[in-house]
């Protein structure tokens, strides 16, 4: 056998030597792989992105619905069926969930827009050890009611508004608005054009603590947080249509640009609502309260604010009852692993009498997985009809070069260097192929990505790059085209192999 | 191979094409020796079997029945990997059509054996070396396309040469050159042969090789028809 060495120059002349049987036999070979990565680098990307907001490993457990003559006898979710499901083996961790179970309005000031929303139906509590994301989040996201807080002091809360929406939260007192409620001649509070009271927050740090109309004292406002989700659909949809600006991917860059945390606050009127006709039953007249946004966490409900479980329970006892104060609206569960899915999901129905809720993140994995085969098929048609091209081209080759192939014989070739030779050039062939196949495929990627950029209008999770051409994607390209170039090499190499030399050495 | 065993050793070696009616019975039992240091010519008509006998010789082809020894070697017994190596370290061919790869420069040609050889060492100096000797040191550099058709053959001939092989092997290597650069080839043979005893055989039509060779095998129809020794050789021409 030849050495190695040897056999790597000879093969690299020899394929060098004809550059139009290179072009034709590698062409597609090229447009092959440039679309098996580019296939392969989207899918991971996209499926990288959905895993992303549905997590696979992540599961909801739910209480099915039932009732029993008019009465809802659903099972409830309480703490002992959390630290049931925490005894399983593959459950990592399981997270209560509490929605808030009454109507509630939202209003506050960004940008100089006066902003008004409902918060019932998209506010939820979950516990503060769950939230860690940064440590703005650690040190502000808890129960500020529930620690001695010396900042607790009497104050004079503002008036109602008038018109029996909840106003605005209060700025802090300057030279033309003092500090507390402004009485008019007739000893009535006063109103500015927009219904707002003329006050001043009278709390030290106004900023972080705002009036309490019903105990009368100072509190810390309700730490919020949002997902990254709200982040896209703001950037999405809403930032445009209402003039603002577009949200940083550095989310903190984007507070401390528009005036910190102070400027992410608002109000919230437990137990009103604008949905006309609302008739949940409420045990306590509406109050207002006062939040402040304390960062971005994707253990926020997605569409909607997730404040500290404590809150929840409260102000739904306050106006619900017991019932509600105790009772999760769903657990979500992290799996150790997400093939342990279907075994815990069985478990609980069997044991529990609970089920999953449908994840989303299952139905688009499996969507992704038939995509992404059909996508990968597609190119590996691609890749073996060039394949054949290359045996075709090869046998060609072969035929006509049987003389030079003949005296490689004459002066020392074994049958097996000839074969090697071959399919070297196959191989070598394959491999330039494969690696202009890749340049192409990215070179693609830079050109899709810079018209989506530029031509594309802004989406909820628009992804800054619609490819992920990740280590094994090229290097299985690589190896793909190296391989079936060799493939097609196969036949043509064993041909040359066999062909008596003698022949066509001593023909002229 | 013991000192003075023959280099070549043919018995009764018998070669055919083609299967059925299509059947041509190419060598019908040839037998001779070929002793070391000798120079053949191998002489018959067109379709007599002489590049037949020559390529089995080689270990470029396989004869169907019969015993074939070449340099100690039973090419019938060995394998593939083992003609490749004899070919590679001791034989030398030199074919009518040159065989040159134009695509390499001279003196790559020349050192193309060495591409098959493990631990070659002086690749260069010594295909410059062979080049010298068939007075081509100045072309080391051109492609064979720029070179004569007798320049093109000493090239091949040096290319025979760059592993000093023991036996040379020549198919017609006159029959594309006119007479005096044909007859240079054939003297450069000769003196091959007297000083450095390399064995020749060859297969030529040229009544001058026969007549500088020290033996003549005439053939006819696959079988030898004729020897004739040194002496008789010297005295008349060959049969064709
Ligand atoms: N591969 C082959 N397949 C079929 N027949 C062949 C093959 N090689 C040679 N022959 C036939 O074998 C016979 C001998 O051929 P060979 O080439 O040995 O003759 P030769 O004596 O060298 O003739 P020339 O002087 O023309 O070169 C011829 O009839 C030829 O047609
Ligand atoms: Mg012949």
């Amino acid at each position: 056998m030849m050495p190695i060495g040897n056999l790597a120059r000879m093969v690299t002349a020899n394929t060098l030597r004809s550059r139009r049987h290179f072009v034709l036999s590698a062409f597609g070979i090229v447009i092959g792989i440039a679309t098996f990565v580019l296939f392969l680098a989207s899918t991971e990307q996209v499926s990288s992105v959905l895993e992303k907001i549905f997590p696979l490993d992540q599961v909801q457990v739910v209480a099915p619905r039932a009732s029993l003559l008019g009465k809802d006898i659903s099972k409830k979710l309480d703490d002992a069926i959390v630290k049931t499901i925490l005894t399983r083996k593959e459950v990592a961790q399981a997270l209560p969930r509490m929605n808030l179970t009454f109507p509630a309005f939202g209003r506050g000031d960004f940008e100089g827009n006066d902003l008004k929303f409902e918060v019932g139906g998209f506010a939820d509590g979950i516990d503060g050890s769950f939230v860690q994301d940064d440590p703005r989040i650690k040190e502000q996201f808890k129960d500020w009611d529930a620690i001695n807080d010396p900042k607790r002091v009497a104050c004079v809360p503002p008036p109602d508004s008038p018109t029996q929406e909840v106003i605005q939260s209060p700025g802090a007192p300057n030279a033309n608005r003092p500090a507390g409620p402004q009485l008019g001649p007739d000893g009535q509070p006063t109103f500015d054009k927009d219904g707002q009271p003329n006050y001043g927050n009278p709390c030290p740090d106004p900023d972080e603590y705002y009036c309490d109309n019903v105990d009368q004292r100072c509190h810390h406002r309700v730490p919020v947080v949002m997902s990254p989700t709200m982040i896209e659909l703001y950037n999405g949809q809403f930032a445009k249509s209402h003039g603002l600006p577009i949200a940083d991917t550095d989310f903190v860059k984007f507070v401390t640009q528009r005036g910190g945390l102070s400027a992410m606050r608002f109000s919230i009127g437990l137990g009103l609502t604008t949905i006309a006709g609302s008739n949940t039953t409420i045990h306590h007249r509406p109050r207002r309260v006062e939040a402040v946004l304390v960062g971005i966490s994707d253990k926020a409900m997605p569409i909607g604010m997730t404040m500290p479980i404590q809150y929840i329970e409260r102000w739904n006892r306050e106006f619900q009852g017991e019932e509600a104060a105790t009772t999760y609206s769903s657990i979500i569960v992290t799996l150790r692993d997400k093939g342990q899915l279907a075994p815990f999901a069985q478990w609980l129905q069997d044991s529990l009498d609970l089920r999953l809720e449908d994840s989303l993140g299952q139905k688009f994995a499996t969507v992704m997985f038939v995509i992404r085969l059909v996508l990968v098929l597609i190119s590996l048609i691609i890749i073996a009809i060039s394949a054949i091209n290359i045996a075709h081209n090869f046998f060609m080759q072969v035929t006509e070069r049987r003389r030079e192939l003949g005296l490689l014989r004459a002066v020392g070739a074994t049958q097996h260097d000839v074969r090697m030779v071959v399919l070297g050039e196959a191989a070598l062939i394959g491999l330039i192929g494969g690696i202009l196949g890749v340049l192409f495929g990215v070179a693609m990627a830079l050109g899709v990505d810079y018209a989506s950029a530029h031509y594309l209008p802004r989406f909820p999770y628009k992804p800054d790059t619609w490819f992920h051409f990740k280590w094994w994607i090229w290097m299985g390209g690589l190896a793909c085209a190296a391989g079936f170039a060799v493939l097609g090499g196969y036949l043509p190499a064993r041909k040359a192999s066999t062909m008596e030399p003698a022949q066509a050495l001593t023909q002229n | 191979m013991t000192a003075n065993a023959p280099v070549i050793r043919l018995r009764d070696v018998t070669k055919s094409y083609g299967v059925g009616a299509a059947k041509t019975q190419v060598l019908r039992g040839v037998s001779f020796d070929v002793d070391r240091g000798e120079l053949i010519a191998l002489v018959g008509q067109s379709g007599s079997g002489k590049s037949t006998l020559l390529n089995i010789i080689g270990g470029l082809d396989q004869p169907d029945a019969g015993e074939v020894e070449v340099l100690g070697v039973d090419t019938l017994k060995a394998n593939d990997k083992k003609r490749a190596a004899i070919r590679n370290e001791s034989i030398g061919f030199v074919f009518q059509a040159f065989n040159l790869l134009d695509h390499l420069t001279v003196l790559q040609n020349v050192t193309i054996p060495s591409s098959f050889a493990r631990d070659a060492k002086d690749i260069d100096g010594r295909g410059r070396e062979a080049l010298r000797r068939v007075g081509l040191s100045d072309f080391a550099q051109r492609k064979p396309g720029e070179l004569s058709g007798g320049q093109k053959q000493r090239v091949a001939i040096a290319r025979a040469l760059f592993n000093q092989p023991k036996l040379l092997l020549c198919d017609e290597p006159t029959g594309n050159l006119d007479s005096e650069t044909g007859k240079e080839v054939i003297d450069f043979f000769r003196e091959l042969n007297a000083k450095d005893g390399v064995t020749l055989v060859i297969v030529t039509h040229e009544r001058r090789i026969s007549s500088v060779a020290k033996r003549v095998i005439a053939m006819r129809d696959g079988m030898i028809v004729e020897t004739t020794d040194e002496a008789l050789a010297a005295g008349r021409a060959g049969p064709t």
